[in-house]
């Protein structure tokens, strides 16, 4: 980020970006208005509130209660496992040229394409069978193991521009596969292994469905399944709703701010390309 | 990995690669293989998820569906929303990144704004962008209103002509920052020096992104692609929250429909069949796509 | 390495954390499960649950919300239907509903309950029929709202000198007066509940009460001249009305039009009242409301009933506890009272509601009377037809040309000529 960099770029990239920032935030600005407003004031979509209407966040704390420690828990062991076991997976299927590493990966890459409605009434059976239904614990293991495709085809590229010349240079040097893996492969992969993170603590933090179906109780409710609840049969409470929304995204833009660190590092700390 | 050299130590390798992948396949076994197994045991029943039994009806449920331009509606829905997932959100995010590649005052601020929509949930991304599509006095009909545009403004949501494209919009808003932030890494991934060159050769920043960086962008590209066709396939929450499927399955996709099906009609048999329908549809439309662009990285690795 | 030394004590602590939280897990109440879960509606449940355990000290009862509707209950309910672990009681909506139950042995006979509550005696014919299958109450009825009222902008009425219109033609001059006036003349909003919702009043003008339960049997077509005409007589005197841009609109947007002035009528469901009040916009004052045309004297109904899935013992005592505090003439007024609805027993006298409220009991009481006390179609059809049915209005509404309805004639024709193949559908 030298200034010479920096001088090079005409006003172009900032109207762009300020143009486009502009479009991404004037819906935010729309949902933290009506977190401020007051029942009677959301008639009137445009307005500003005439009077910030706390209530509302008060109201969204009230009924998350639990559940945003539940999602707290929930979310960063899960992350870190679905990381895991995708790199796992990822790092053979990277190297290995075979015909069965090919297929392999194939045939997981086919659960990116199964849609998660259907899948519900077999896992319902599968966790309460192992007596993880209502359990923390039980949904460290769903959102592992449904992150199986998408973490190993991520992690599988990213470990894909890590050139293979590392790869043999370290085995001549009588490293072998599983240290290259630990020592060299992860590390190298800094600016992945953070995008990643980010992308299945949003996804895992987001989840309703799962949590929906596998718990039943203030033990493991994670916070959508909260949040989705300020929209009701016929009402919608859109005071609280965008309250809870806001807040609920405190600390996904958190986790984002902690890893986008290491990708901006990037190659850094990386393969030395 | 017949074709691997036969050196000592590879057999080693192949223990260690099988021992790695011994979790993750054992897991995908039980979580995907079993669902989608019973999934079809399902779909050749007629059954509606309450009663004790089920009757076998054979592929009664798939021919039934094949017959209903309703199912084909929502066919040609997910294959609409595939072309715009592959262009819109990847675009816009490879836009976004290069705009804000290295060095762009308050980049970033702009990184969060650009990254935030993307945290949301989706029953919130919903009744945001019902205020926002509101049609008479939303967010975006005021605006168009205020520079003129007025006449232009349409029923946003509750066109049949107009609401998939409506839908369009919110989900770029909601999910370019997952392309944003793929290619913001990639691009982090490609080393200086390289740009450096490009650019004592007297390159434009503009040459250097198409010459250099974009070509070095493929993984990341093939994560944004497949991820993105994917997710065209599967699309479900934010049809479902935001119109569920209507007005009249204009905007119905097919997990939408095999939703309503199974739960607005008490028919998991014949939804059980449009999972089915849908899983065969993505993986001819989307598995070769996969595999070649694997291959692609397997090559551009061995040269 | 370090890091992952980090790392590991910061998931060591969180499993610890959790193992804690897991042990402090408190006793498990039998559940309710309903998805009231916002608003008024949650107001009302939480109201109600509270009154039946203070009658049930020993029994109490805990609740479950499943966010979304009845759709979103119906999948939870299977997946614990299937898991053996189902609710002690949930709410659920009436006729096909049930019966979907009820057919599939998953329901629990209230006769016993319904004997003790008098259900013979309390509630209406109307609602006595869609609560029992083959005889049998399987259901009790805890929540009514009507569906046939329209409600109007008191102020935009009176500056331009129109009286609640009580047939068709004073309805589309009114409509006509509005749109003069500079108001959309009449709301509605999009989805597959309100146009159909809309549409019954037109439809029972036309084939009258009989005809009414005819298409609920099946035996009645879509494709008589009757019902053609009842849509005919929709499209030339409701759809004429509706506000531009109506099927962009959800119902709380429709109402929000409403409440500034910018909207004449809305036809909806008496949980609007709720809605309004909440709004600031009071009624008798700011808003009103009349009966649809020609259901003047009948009322149209949408009602949610306590079912008990089969289950242990224990369970479905503590199941039939709570029913028995709940459907108490108390127990329906301390819902009924803050959510907005009608308790469906006529025990309940008409004094506990606001002035809209006081309105719809007096409908409601005179309905039952006369015996026109009509439950909403959607849920008498078989389910998969219901549901069409209301697709196919929505969308009628938003095209009514002559090929739409061509269109929408034949799709429901068809599908009723597979209900009936498949000996769907029921005579309530």
């Amino acid at each position: 980020m030298s200034a010479q960099t920096i001088n090079r770029r005409g006003p172009v990239p900032y109207t762009v970006a300020i143009v486009f920032a502009l479009v991404f935030v004037a819906p935010l600005v729309l949902a933290i208005l009506t977190s401020l407003k007051s029942p009677a004031e959301i008639t009137r979509v445009l307005s500003v509130p005439t009077e910030l209407y706390w209530q509302n966040y008060a109201t969204a704390f009230e009924r998350m209660g639990r559940s945003l420690l539940n999602s707290i828990l929930i979310t960063a062991p899960a992350v870190v496992l679905s990381i895991a076991i995708g790199c796992v997976a990822a790092y053979p299927l990277a190297f290995m040229h075979g015909r069965g590493g090919r297929f392999t990966y194939f045939v997981l890459l086919t659960g990116m394409l199964v849609p998660f409605q259907i899948v519900q009434i077999p896992l319902f059976f599968l966790i309460r069978s192992i007596g993880l239904y209502d359990t923390i614990g039980g949904l460290w293991l769903v959102h592992t193991a449904y992150a199986i495709p998408f973490c190993t085809f991520f992690m599988r590229n990213f470990f894909s521009s890590v050139p293979r010349s590392m790869y043999e240079a370290a085995r001549i040097d009588g490293c072998s596969a599983a240290s290259y893996f630990w020592r060299l492969l992860l590390p190298a992969s800094a600016s992945g292994l953070s995008a990643l993170a980010i992308i299945q603590s949003r996804a895992i933090w987001n989840d309703l469905l799962f949590g929906m179906t596998l718990t039943s109780s203030d033990n493991a409710r994670p916070a959508t399944v909260a949040i989705a609840g300020f929209a009701s049969s016929l009402q919608v409470e859109y005071g609280p709703l965008m309250a809870a929304t806001l807040v609920s995204t405190v600390p996904v833009m958190l986790a984002f701010l902690i890893f986008q660190k290491s990708f901006v590092r990037g190659l850094l700390g990386g393969s030395g390309k | 990995m017949a074709h691997m050299p036969a050196k000592a130590g590879w057999s080693r390798t192949t223990l260690t690669f099988a021992g790695f992948l011994a979790l993750p396949v054992a897991l995908f076994a039980v979580f995907f293989l079993y669902p989608i197994v019973s999934t079809f045991y399902l779909s050749l029943h007629d059954w509606d998820g309450v009663a004790q039994n089920m009757r076998f009806i054979g592929l009664r449920n798939y021919w039934v569906l094949s017959a209903q331009p309703r199912f084909y509606h929502a066919v040609l829905n997910n294959i609409s929303w595939l072309v715009f997932m592959l262009l819109g959100p990847t675009a816009l995010g490879l836009l976004l990144a290069a705009v804000l590649d290295r060095g762009l005052r308050g980049e970033r601020a702009f990184r969060i704004i650009f990254f935030l929509p993307f945290t949301i949930p989706a029953v919130a991304v919903a009744a945001i962008w019902r205020w926002v599509y509101e049609p008479s006095n939303g967010l975006l009909t005021t605006l168009m209103r205020n520079v003129g545009l007025g006449e232009f403004a349409q029923n946003w949501l509750g066109d049949p002509g107009v609401v998939n494209f409506a839908l369009m919009g919110a989900v770029l808003w909601w999910t370019t920052g997952f392309a944003f932030l793929v290619f913001f890494a990639g691009l982090r991934n490609i080393p200086v020096e390289l740009l450096e060159a490009a650019r004592i050769e007297g390159a434009t920043p503009w040459q250097s992104f198409w010459r250099v960086s974009f070509p070095l962008l493929w993984p990341s590209t093939i994560i944004v692609l497949g991820i993105s066709a994917i997710d065209a396939m599967r699309l479900f929450d934010i049809v479902w929250a935001t119109t569920s499927g209507g007005p009249a399955y204009a905007s119905e996709v097919l997990a939408t429909q095999m939703y309503d099906v199974a739960f607005g009609r008490f028919e998991m048999g014949r939804a059980s069949a449009i999972s089915v329908y849908l899983l065969l549809i993505a993986g001819v439309v989307i598995m070769p796509y996969i595999a070649y662009m694997s291959r692609r990285v397997a090559d551009s690795e061995a040269d | 390495m370090r890091r992952i030394q980090k790392f590991a004590a910061v998931l060591g602590a969180l499993a610890a954390a959790t193992a804690l939280a897991g042990s402090a897990r408190a006793q498990e109440k039998p559940e309710i499960w309903h998805y009231y879960a916002a608003g008024s509606e949650k107001a009302g449940i939480d109201a109600l649950i509270d009154y039946a355990n203070k009658q049930n000290p020993d029994n109490p009862v805990g609740q479950r919300v499943i966010p979304g509707n009845v759709v979103e209950l119906r999948r939870q309910l299977q997946t614990a239907l299937l898991g053996g672990q189902p609710p002690a009681a949930y709410q659920s909506s009436m006729a096909s509903e049930l019966k979907t139950f009820v057919d599939g042995g998953r329901l629990h006979d209230l006769s016993a309950v319904w004997a003790e509550i008098k259900g013979d005696e309390i509630f209406p014919e109307g609602i006595q029929r869609v609560v029992k299958i083959g005889g049998k109450p399987y259901g009790i009825p805890f929540d009514l709202s009507l569906i046939n009222n329209v409600f109007y902008n008191k102020a935009i009425f009176e500056k331009m000198e129109i009286t609640p219109p009580a047939n068709w033609d004073e309805l589309v001059a009114a409509c006509k007066t509005l749109r003069e006036g500079g108001v959309e003349p009449l709301g509605n909003a999009g989805g597959p509940f309100w146009s159909l919702y809309n549409f019954y009043a037109p439809l029972v003008s036309t084939v009258g009460v009989d005809g009414y339960y005819k298409i609920a049997s099946g035996e009645m077509g879509f494709d008589t001249p009757e019902f053609r005409k009842a849509l005919q007589l929709y499209r030339d005197t409701m759809v004429s009305c509706y506000a531009k841009n109506w099927s962009g609109k959800t119902w709380t947007q429709t109402a929000d039009d409403v409440v500034n002035n910018n909207t004449g009528m809305f036809m909806m469901g008496i949980w609007a009242s709720a809605y309004f009040k909440q709004a600031g916009f009071a009624p008798g004052e700011k808003f009103d409301v009349f009966p649809a045309p020609g259901t003047d004297g009948k009322v149209i109904f949408q009602m949610d009933a306590f079912a008990v899935p089969e289950g242990p013992e224990a369970t479905v005592k503590a199941a039939e506890g709570f029913i028995r505090a709940a459907t108490s003439p108390k127990g329906l007024e301390s819902f009924a009272v803050p959510k907005g609805s009608l308790a469906p027993s006529t025990a309940v006298p008409a004094s506990i509601y606001d002035y809209a409220g006081k309105k719809f009991a007096e409908q409601y009481a005179a309905a039952s009377k006369a015996n026109a006390v009509l439950p909403n179609l959607f849920f008498l059809l078989p389910t998969k037809v219901g549901t069409e049915l209301g697709n196919q209005i929505e969308r009628f509404a938003i095209d009514p040309s002559e090929s739409t309805e061509n269109e929408v004639i034949s799709t429901l024709e068809a599908l009723r000529q597979e209900a009936l193949a498949e000996e769907a559908y029921t005579k309530w």
